[in-house]
């Protein structure tokens, strides 16, 4: 099998660190190796889209370039990085004039658009399989009520097939479901957590992810699980955006694979809600 | 009373704003058949002064003017929802993100905070190859001069690891400069 290359982001290396620790822990177990892309950049985010669209596509086909010298996957976990190099990589392959004019740009690097783009989930069910997942748990994880939670990006891309339906994706559901929680089925699955706007305007964020975490509360889930880290940060900033209500802890996809296989939490110290009543939930399976 | 000769777009004869919107988007605008979809699923609708369909209609009327200056191109959350729902395949926010550069480029835009943080966003990203948040997000605050309005958000997430003090740079910074300048020209 084509191996990975893993192109951590600007949010795996700062902000959501513990997200990257955990990946590495559960990859190991399953014996996916990755290996980090060499001098990766940032992939510009909606930053680059909104004030320089061929400066995005060219920050993207950088790191495509750098991937495609070794031949492999390349693995995005953060769900901008996913879909903007993914998207980038599918014009470059398509498009002969983009491709020219991006290959002008980035030289003496050059991208064709050969390589593939993988996320967090598609690398589970490629790589591992639900029959794997279900058949080497450790930890009896079924007391916990979870929402999966995709967020905006991972599905939500114009002008190209998207690897799951773009409007109810369920692959993350399945990873979940073999993992053995109790899955709660919820309209929020894609629900826009207000994404960059935390900074610029932060009323904007707090309505849309309070209303987000109001819903989970309601529907009496323990956790909500996602695999995208902009997500995951502005859900759990809520108590410092001004919730002051229940919350609940908001784990990534990654962390529920650690409670499956470890019966804790790596990261559980950077959680801003606290993630002790979910963790004490989980119990060793015969023990 | 409702006067044609004031509201000239509404006679659907200039069609000029129309067309550069069209080119500079590379969108089918002129298609939308006011379904409203694309302002039904919209998660921050409440805060537009302008609906996602209406902003598309206007188009079509040629009300430049009104297009450029409203706020809701900026409360766009870039979620795709609209365009992904949109039946003739319009991608609204696409055509969103279109009109914002045309609003600054015209210095017409309602509200800059967006595309301030965007480009301070990018001279991160440029010096560093990878963003320094938080000297991004400093920045930003001395800008927009409310250094310590979010403070204890900032103390909470330093105190959690969740944000880096020290940049974390690319090797090859050169070749990163270089496709910035190329990009500027």
């Amino acid at each position: 099998m084509t191996a990975l290359t893993y192109y951590p982001g600007c949010s795996l290396k700062t902000s959501s660190k513990f997200y990257e620790t955990s990946i590495k822990q559960v990859f190991s177990f399953y014996g996916i190796e990755i290996q980090e892309l060499p001098d990766w950049s940032c992939c510009g985010a909606s930053a680059a889209n909104t004030v320089d669209e061929r400066l995005a596509h060219a920050l993207a086909a950088r790191n495509l370039a750098l991937a495609e010298k070794q031949n492999n996957h390349l693995f995005a976990p953060c769900s901008a990085c996913y879909i903007r190099t993914k998207v980038t990589n599918e014009r470059m392959r398509q498009d002969k004039n983009f491709r020219e004019d991006i290959n002008s740009v980035i030289s003496p690097l050059k991208c064709l658009g050969t390589g593939e783009v993988k996320n967090i989930i598609e690398v589970f069910h490629d790589r591992v399989g639900i029959e794997v997942i279900a058949g080497r748990l450790k930890y009896d994880i079924s007391p916990l009520r979870v929402v999966p939670y995709y967020g905006c990006l991972l599905t939500r891309v114009m002008g190209m097939e998207a690897f799951d339906d773009k409007e109810n994706p369920t692959s993350m559901d399945s990873l979940l479901w073999a993992l053995g929680v109790e899955l709660v089925n919820w309209p929020y699955k894609m629900e826009c957590c207000g994404a960059s706007k935390t900074l610029t305007d932060k009323d904007i964020t707090y309505d849309l992810s309070d209303k987000i975490m109001d819903m989970a509360v309601l529907l009496g889930a323990d956790v909500i699980v996602t695999p995208c880290p902009l997500c995951q940060l502005n859900l759990d900033l809520l108590p410092y955006l001004g919730r002051t209500d229940q919350a609940l802890p908001i784990l990534f996809l990654s962390e529920v694979f650690e409670l499956a296989i470890s019966g804790r939490l790596s990261g559980s110290n950077s959680h801003v809600i606290a993630v002790d009543q979910a963790v004490k939930k989980v119990k060793k399976i015969g023990g | 009373m409702f006067k044609y000769e004031e509201n000239p777009g509404y006679r659907m004869n200039d069609l000029t704003f129309l067309k550069e919107m069209e080119a500079l988007s590379g969108q089918n605008i002129s298609a939308c058949y006011q379904c409203y979809r694309c302002t039904a699923g919209c998660p921050v609708v409440t805060q537009m002064d302008i609906f996602p369909h209406g902003i598309i209609r206007y188009i079509i009327l040629g009300e430049r003017e009104k297009v450029l200056k409203a706020k809701a191109i900026w409360t766009c959350v870039q979620c795709i929802t609209c365009s992904v729902r949109c039946p003739n395949d319009i991608d609204i926010a696409h055509v969103f993100d279109t009109i914002r550069k045309v609003a600054i480029k015209e210095q017409k835009a309602a509200e800059t905070d967006t595309w301030t943080f965007d480009k301070i966003f990018l001279d991160s990203v440029a010096r560093h190859g990878r963003l320094h948040e938080i000297e991004a997000i400093l920045r930003f605050k001395v800008e927009k001069k409310n250094l310590f309005e979010d403070a204890k958000m900032g103390i909470g997430m330093l105190l959690k690891g969740r944000m880096g003090i020290f940049p974390h740079s690319v090797r090859d910074r050169e070749q990163l400069k270089e496709i910035f300048k190329k990009c500027s020209q």
